[in-house]
């Protein structure tokens, strides 16, 4: 199978150019909510990519049927369904992980993101192309999770996906570990200098 | 026909519902086996952990978990008389079931540790070694830290003067001050000290600092956490609520002169 | 021609290069060459820095243009160095108190300090730095500790303000000299270098930078860069006990007896009068209430402080602390910190310094009149119920003056919002 270019444009745009987070401020509470480890951000990514990639091959799918006055309710329907399928997956193959991501994953359900894409794309492309633009911003999103997961795991603990890069001072080691990383202001604080960041490189294109 | 008709709305409806509700069923039914032994599992390894018989990050499997839990019993504590009520293979205390309203009010002047009520029953778990030795005896402790009630369990060994472990399995501390208390670094120095006086009080407490020689005895002072006076404060006042008089201090009493069980239990 | 127009000239000639060697030139960018991006800016950053000492040391280059404002000589370089001025008394004292506090202890500096100090009172025995009755010797033993602080301020904080005026292409302004006077006042004597320079450096972005520099901020610099030390790096910042610049020192700091009640106080022989003049460890700058009024009063005699907010601040925290007194004895033996009462809570912590210096700072305040009032009566009765009811946070005058600025804007609309309506009403009546 070979990509045309509208295919490789609704994979890859969503990831920089117009990352659901940064650029459409979307999904900022998960954001919040489960970036202080690593694994937990990735766990996180994996499930929110199945699930916007997903829904939007199911919305995608029925999308000529689905009757105007309950479109959105069939989209919740599907995506709940997609939420359940993989919080009950998780549960029973991971569940050291479900005890740490709690409640977030049945969050996933709230995420606009999903929603977002199934009301804007989906809804009016074809199954092939919406799998594209589900994982295209499952992917944006996780990126976005995996930078702050790393910069608030790495100066709040000391550590990346668990194993220790700076030995911190409580047990026995160098760093003293910074404590607003560990908190939620602080990823409040990275998304902030991400969307900078960002919104500096597209003025700077503009010009 | 009109995608908007009623007829078409209710059986695109109907039959989302049916599909999403069968892939749902599935799941939930082919993978609740998994899940509930997932959880039994996680259970038992917050035990064994607070007994101290596993390490901190160790992965367990169900079948060494079955191993250590052959020599553990689980037994119900009537916390007033001190006496067993009930007892059951350790493996099994999912089984106990009991009465969450079945609480005593405790008197403000006595409330150290700020939970306002205590239950009459609680379950422990005790392991014995091969011989059938008493090895360690692991008892639920709550408080309230500076921000939160702290669940955790202090495990003391079979002289049941010294401390096993300790654990603090759930708390909403300030990450990196109070939220040490979770730290299994922190909680190694808990063992080997001795928890309880000479007369049966408790006398073990965190201090300010280095831990040092107390006048109550040798090695009964714990180093305190930097930063984090108010969380330790809140340990000081669970750990001696809970090995006192209205905590299980009656039981523990019991246990060593040998008359932990009720008449009743025993005869059974 | 005298020396001093002369250097004048020398440097706005360099100025005027600097900036044309910082802009691209017109056959440049016709060309389509525009490379050199690096060295343009390296030049516009100098130009920043040439136009920041030639406003400093002369007058600034920009004036008020426009018919509605009203001018005179209080330009903000003046309003700045008044600040700075008021400051000096705490600065001085609290140098000189790090010395004392040390000295009063057994036990000797440890670390780099403590190899400079040694080698002071090798080479100048007469000098006493190890003797606490000694104004001279305690004041350079303070020195050491206050200045690497200080400079480490001003070398972060300036070099960041440089980059973004470069970047905004506007000129430095005197407000980080403010900034950077205040910040190590508030900082602990025995503060890690890089956690200084972390702070100030988070200080200065989030709280400045990107709202636009001085003058757009919506939080104090300062505090915020305090805030920030203060969630990183709780376990030596959260007052858990006292910071003398002496090694392996552990006591509770006035603040955590205070938490006891005023037995708590007399238990840790701490006096009133020691804690008015200042003879408590501390923060450096905020030991000495006697100083902060000093330079309060100043401060709010010259204009450049409002008045209103300094005393609305002072009756709502003593008034509370007041009111406090008469709860009933169960309450009190919950939160001892009431039988304190308002003598004790004004001396205690950084009370005075955030009232005179930090709640009054005009940017961040509220603007209004009415709302001056509100909004010092505010931060004055929050601090205290911070202080009774929360033992956490027993130093909360920082936490309560953020979120103070925070509602400034809020209380703000308020009264203007009324204030229009009023006046609607009064045009709608004739």
């Amino acid at each position: 199978m070979k990509l045309t270019e509208n295919d490789k444009k609704s994979l890859l745009e969503p990831i920089i150019k117009n990352n659901p987070v940064f650029v459409q401020i979307l999904g900022i509470c998960s954001a919040l909510a489960v970036t202080t480890s690593m694994t937990t951000a990735f766990t996180m990514t994996l499930a929110v990519l199945f699930v916007t990639a997903f829904s939007n091959v199911g919305v995608s799918l029925i999308r000529k049927y689905i009757p105007n006055s309950i479109r959105m309710i069939v989209e919740m329907t599907i995506i709940a369904t997609l939420v359940i399928l993989v919080d009950q997956l998780i549960k029973a193959f991971s569940y050291d992980l479900s005890k740490q991501l709690s409640v977030y994953v049945g969050l996933i359900i709230t995420n606009c993101i999903v929603m977002g894409r199934a009301e804007a794309f989906a809804i009016k492309n074809g199954p092939a192309l919406s799998l594209l633009d589900g994982i295209g911003n499952g992917l944006g999103y996780g990126f976005v999770l995996m930078v702050v997961a790393f910069f608030r795991e790495l100066f709040g603990f000391g550590t990346i996906f668990g194993f220790t890069v700076f030995k911190t001072v409580q047990n026995g080691g160098w760093y003293a570990p910074n404590g607003l990383m560990v908190t939620a202001p602080a990823a409040f604080f990275l998304i902030g200098f991400m969307i900078w960041i960002a919104n500096s490189i597209s003025d700077a294109k503009v010009k | 026909m009109n995608n908007d008709s009623i007829l078409k709305t209710f059986g695109v409806a109907a039959a989302l519902c049916v599909v999403c509700a069968v892939i749902v069923s599935v799941a939930d039914v082919s993978l609740k086996g998994m899940q509930q032994r997932n959880k039994a599992l996680d259970r038992q390894i917050n035990i064994l952990r607070a007994a101290g018989l596993v390490e901190p990050k160790a992965k367990v499997d169900a079948k060494q978990a079955a191993k250590l839990f052959e020599n553990a019993k689980a037994v119900v504590v009537d916390l007033e008389t001190g006496k067993i009520v009930e007892e059951k293979p350790a493996a099994e205390a999912d089984g106990i079931k009991l009465d969450p309203k079945d609480v005593v009010e405790i008197k403000k002047e006595h409330d150290v540790a700020k939970i306002k009520y205590v239950p009459k029953k609680e379950i422990v778990y005790l392991f014995n070694d091969e011989n059938g030795a008493l090895q360690t005896v692991a008892l639920p402790i709550k408080g309230t830290g500076l921000w939160s009630t702290m669940y955790g369990f202090i495990a003391l060994n079979g002289d049941l003067k010294t401390v096993a472990h300790i654990v603090f399995y759930d708390h909403g501390e300030t990450p990196g001050l109070g939220g040490e208390i979770s730290n299994p670094n922190w909680t190694a120095k808990w063992e080997g000290k001795q928890a309880l006086g000479d007369g049966g009080g408790p006398i073990i407490r965190v201090v300010k600092g280095i831990a040092g020689i107390s006048s109550d005895g040798p090695n009964c002072e714990v180093d305190g956490i930097s930063g984090a006076t108010l969380t330790c404060n809140g340990v000081n006042a669970t750990v001696s609520f809970w090995l006192g008089e209205r905590g299980f201090g009656p039981f523990l009493t019991n246990l060593k002169n040998g008359t932990a069980y009720d008449v009743k239990a025993s005869e059974n | 021609m005298s020396l001093k127009t002369q250097i004048a000239d020398w440097m706005s000639g360099c100025l005027t290069k600097l900036e044309q060697k910082g802009e691209i030139s017109p056959e440049q960018s016709e060309s389509g060459k525009e490379g050199g991006a690096t060295k343009r800016f390296f030049f516009r950053s100098c130009a920043t820095l040439v136009d920041a000492a030639y406003t400093f040391f002369f007058s600034s280059s920009e004036k008020t243009s426009g018919s509605v404002h009203v001018r005179d000589c209080n330009d903000f370089k003046r309003m700045m160095i008044a600040v700075i001025y008021a400051l000096i008394p705490c600065t001085i004292f609290g140098i000189y108190n790090i010395g004392y506090q040390a000295n009063l202890l057994a036990g000797g500096p440890g670390g780099w300090h403590g190899a400079i100090l040694n080698w002071i009172n090798g080479v100048a025995p007469a000098l006493g730095v190890f003797n606490s009755s000694n104004f001279f010797g305690c004041f350079v033993y303070g020195l050491v500790y206050y200045l690497p602080i200080y400079i480490t301020t001003m070398i972060v904080g300036i070099g960041i303000e440089v980059v973004f005026a470069a970047i905004n292409r506007h000129e430095v302004n005197e407000g980080f000299f403010v900034t950077g006077f205040i910040f190590p006042l508030i900082c602990p004597p025995t503060i890690p270098l890089w956690q200084v320079a972390l702070a100030i450096a988070f200080g200065t972005v989030v709280g400045k930078e990107i709202f636009g520099g001085t003058g757009r901020n919506i939080f104090n610099p300062a505090l915020l860069s305090r805030a920030f030390l203060f969630f990183a790096y709780a376990g030596q910042i959260s007052g858990d006990s006292v910071w003398t610049a002496v090694d392996g020192v552990s006591k509770a700091t006035p603040l955590a007896l205070a938490s006891q009640g005023v037995d708590g106080l007399v238990c840790g022989n701490y006096t009133w009068w020691n804690a008015f003049l200042g003879l408590i460890p501390g923060s450096i700058g905020e030991t000495s209430t006697l100083c902060c009024l000093i330079g309060g009063v100043y401060l709010m005699a010259v204009g450049v402080a409002s008045w209103r907010i300094g005393v609305s601040m002072f009756v709502g925290g003593m008034g509370l602390a007041w009111l406090l007194q008469f709860c009933s004895p169960e309450f009190a033996e919950a939160h001892r910190a009431v039988t304190l009462g308002p003598c004790w809570h004004f001396v205690l912590g950084g009370f005075a310094l955030g009232m005179f210096f930090m709640a009054t700072d005009p940017v961040t305040a509220a603007q209004t009149t009415k709302g001056q009032y509100v909004y010092g009566f505010l931060i004055g009765a929050l601090v205290i119920v911070v202080r009774v009811f929360n033992p956490a946070y027993p130093e909360g005058v920082m936490l309560v003056i953020l979120f103070g600025n925070c509602l400034a804007p809020l209380i703000d609309h308020v009264f203007v919002e009324a204030n229009i309506r009023r006046r609607m009403k009064r045009l709608q009546a004739k």
